[in-house]
């Protein structure tokens, strides 16, 4: 079995001829407005409210408590439609902040957005309990006898469950696909919630501005969801027609799936970026994976590498040549794309190494530009450093090799730890430089938090973080 | 960079409630031109929406269209007469039948149901329009505006009450 080396110096898709420094800009830019506009969808939500007058009707207490859980429900939904948008994978985003910033402000929102829908609830409750002379439990009955309060109770539901499964507390006991078929529901707490929206409430009344404006973010929403979580992948999946070649096995736990397809540099993959798989065998269809590819596609093959850590990745192993391989992607700006400074600096430990390769192979460089440390703690862990080690020297990258047993409270090895090597002494234009770090989680963090204390600047600190 | 977001976003966010406050302003400040016509002491006249499940809880004795008068149609008494308060979740709503030779002359409104933000527009859609339509029918026997289901309901039982009081029959 060969390792497929690409013979392509290949041209990172976001590059153009722009400068780094320039396409940074233009990249924070359009991130910036992105968070302005997520955020600034909230005070619009509360705005809907006072635009229709509500002010004007609040004159007591009950009115008061009225009034704030209109506003609680409004920017509640309007968190809720937020979360969707950013779990839609849109390509927008993903090239401006990159898909897992877009996940962890995904993950930020939705305590916020139960607690606003329960405060929204408990609220009315009391509001129109006062004004029509009830306790808030009383007022339950009738409140139930408004239309389509039933649906929207349930979709509240379904909120609950989808957030509560999703703590990382109680997610760690559940297995991966009880939480996703739970988090699938969110699609139907979020249309129940609808129809009371615009039958109860005033502020979304038919005719009114608010109400179109309500039903767009809705259409957004959802329409972003269709678009580029259904029908893209499912198109993409159906014109490159992907299949496994082989699965070849690189060391005892890790093994590179090489795939064939048709016109794959089409999809545009800068090196870095993952794509979202899904293997059409008996044990493996219902679920998908999140996997770098570890070399740039050619027009027919592509490459991806995967340690196997759990069923789940030993199922994908044994896949068999010929399967069939669905997709959505390529994401993430562990890219050349990321790029703002005229050096680049790349640390890799452990499957890490793989977009770390595909980074260096997809980059446009000068000789010297790049300087490449790679980490394990063993001999057995250093799969694809013979690769990296052919690439460094095609792209006139320094190579480093850090092997043996971690330091405590470093990221290093033991014997680099006591010899006194830091980041600096590995990167010596290290203020100049991008950083680009992809290891397990908390070695990645430990770098990444030495970066720092470097004095790095945050936009030249680049991580992917590999969970698997 | 991200500073720069942060003070856009919070200077967009005041920016927009200033505005949306503006318009509400603005709406409320028509909303009561419209309602001062009416000479009533009710200052926020959004139509609200009642739900059925509240609506027989509040209204304070209506009188029923029993016929106790035992009267006919034409023997209706002339004058103004108020209907009860049909309590709703979201405020009373109340209204009066101008009753003139033995027909209804005008619908007032006295109060509106004014929490729920309801919106003007559909206060100021749906009255007009109920008010015509009970004025074509001479009953309050009529169908209710779409989109103002519930503001309808309030209305027109209250409009009830005020012709069982005046023993209009129709």
């Amino acid at each position: 079995m060969t390792i497929q080396n690409p013979t392509r110096p290949a041209v990172s898709p976001a590059g153009g001829s722009l400068s780094p420094r320039a396409r940074f800009r233009r990249r924070s830019a359009i991130s910036d407005l992105l968070v302005v506009i997520a955020w600034v969808s909230g005070p619009v939500a509360a705005s809907l409210y006072l635009a229709s007058g509500g002010l004007a009707d609040v004159k007591d207490v009950g009115s008061f408590f009225t009034a704030l859980g209109i506003v609680t429900g409004l920017i509640g939904t309007d968190f809720i439609l937020l979360m969707l948008v950013l779990a839609a994978r849109v390509p927008l985003i993903d090239r401006a902040v990159g898909h897992d910033r877009a996940i962890g402000l995904h993950r930020q929102l939705g305590k916020p957005a139960l607690y606003l829908i329960l405060a929204h609830a408990a609220l009315l409750l009391i509001g129109y309990g006062m004004s029509s002379g009830f306790n808030p439990i009383a007022e339950i009955g009738p409140m139930l006898a408004l239309p389509d309060m039933i649906t929207a109770v349930v979709g509240t539901a379904l909120l609950i469950a989808v957030v509560v499964t999703s703590l990382v507390a109680v997610r760690r006991k559940f297995p991966y696909e009880f939480w996703h078929v739970i988090h699938l529901l969110s699609y139907a707490a979020v249309l129940f919630a609808l129809p009371h929206q615009l039958s109860i409430g005033g502020t979304l009344a038919d005719g009114t501005v608010q109400r179109v404006y309500w039903i767009g973010l809705y259409v957004l929403a959802i329409g972003a969801i269709v678009i580029f979580r259904i029908a893209v992948p499912l198109f993409k999946s159906w014109a490159h027609d992907i299949r496994v070649q082989q699965v070849q096995w690189i060391s005892p736990d890790v093994a590179s799936i090489h795939l064939t397809g048709r016109d794959l540099r089409a999809l545009g993959a800068g090196g870095g970026q993952f794509l979202i798989w899904r293997f059409w065998s008996a044990g493996t269809w219902w679920h998908s994976h999140p996997i770098s590819l570890s070399a740039l596609p050619t027009d027919r093959h592509a490459r991806i590498t995967v340690r196997v850590l759990g069923r789940g990745t030993r199922r994908l192993t044994a896949v068999k040549p010929g399967t069939r391989v669905s997709f959505a992607g390529p994401y993430g700006i562990f890219t050349d794309a990321a790029r703002t400074s005229p050096k680049l600096a790349i640390v890799a430990a452990g499957i890490g190494i793989t977009p770390a390769r595909a980074l260096l192979e997809g980059s446009q460089l000068a000789r010297g530009e790049a300087t490449v440390l790679v980490r394990s703690s063993t001999d057995d862990e250093t799969f694809l450093w013979s690769e990296m080690r052919k690439l460094a020297e095609a792209r006139g990258a320094e190579l480093f090799a850090m092997v043996g047993p971690r330091a405590r409270n470093s990221w290093m090895s033991q014997h680099d730890a006591a010899r006194g090597v830091t980041l600096r002494s590995v990167f010596p234009d290290l203020d100049r430089s991008d950083l680009y770090v992809c290891g397990p989680q908390r070695w990645a963090e430990a770098v990444v938090a030495d970066a720092r204390a470097a004095g790095l600047p945050e936009h030249q600190i680049h991580l992917e973080s590999f969970e698997l | 960079m991200r500073r720069r977001a942060a003070v856009a976003s919070v200077i967009a966010s005041a920016g927009v409630l200033i505005a949306g406050f503006q318009v509400g302003a603005a709406v409320t400040a028509g909303r009561t031109t419209t309602s001062s016509g009416t000479g009533t002491g009710s200052s926020g006249s959004t139509a609200g929406t009642g739900s059925t499940g509240s609506t027989s809880s509040g209204s304070t004795g209506s009188t029923g269209s029993t016929g106790s008068t035992g009267s006919t149609g034409s023997s209706a008494k002339d004058g103004t007469f108020n209907g009860t308060t049909v309590q709703t979740p979201f405020g009373p709503m109340q209204v009066a039948a101008v009753i003139s030779g033995g027909k209804i002359a005008d619908v007032k409104v006295l109060q509106r149901t004014d929490q729920g933000g309801r919106s003007v527009q559909i206060s100021n859609q749906a009255d007009p329009m109920l008010r015509s339509e009970v004025l074509q029918a001479q009953s309050a026997n009529v169908s209710t505006i779409g989109g103002a289901t519930y503001t309808s309901e309030g209305y027109l039982q209250s409009l009830q009450s005020a012709l069982d009081q005046a023993g209009f029959t129709g």
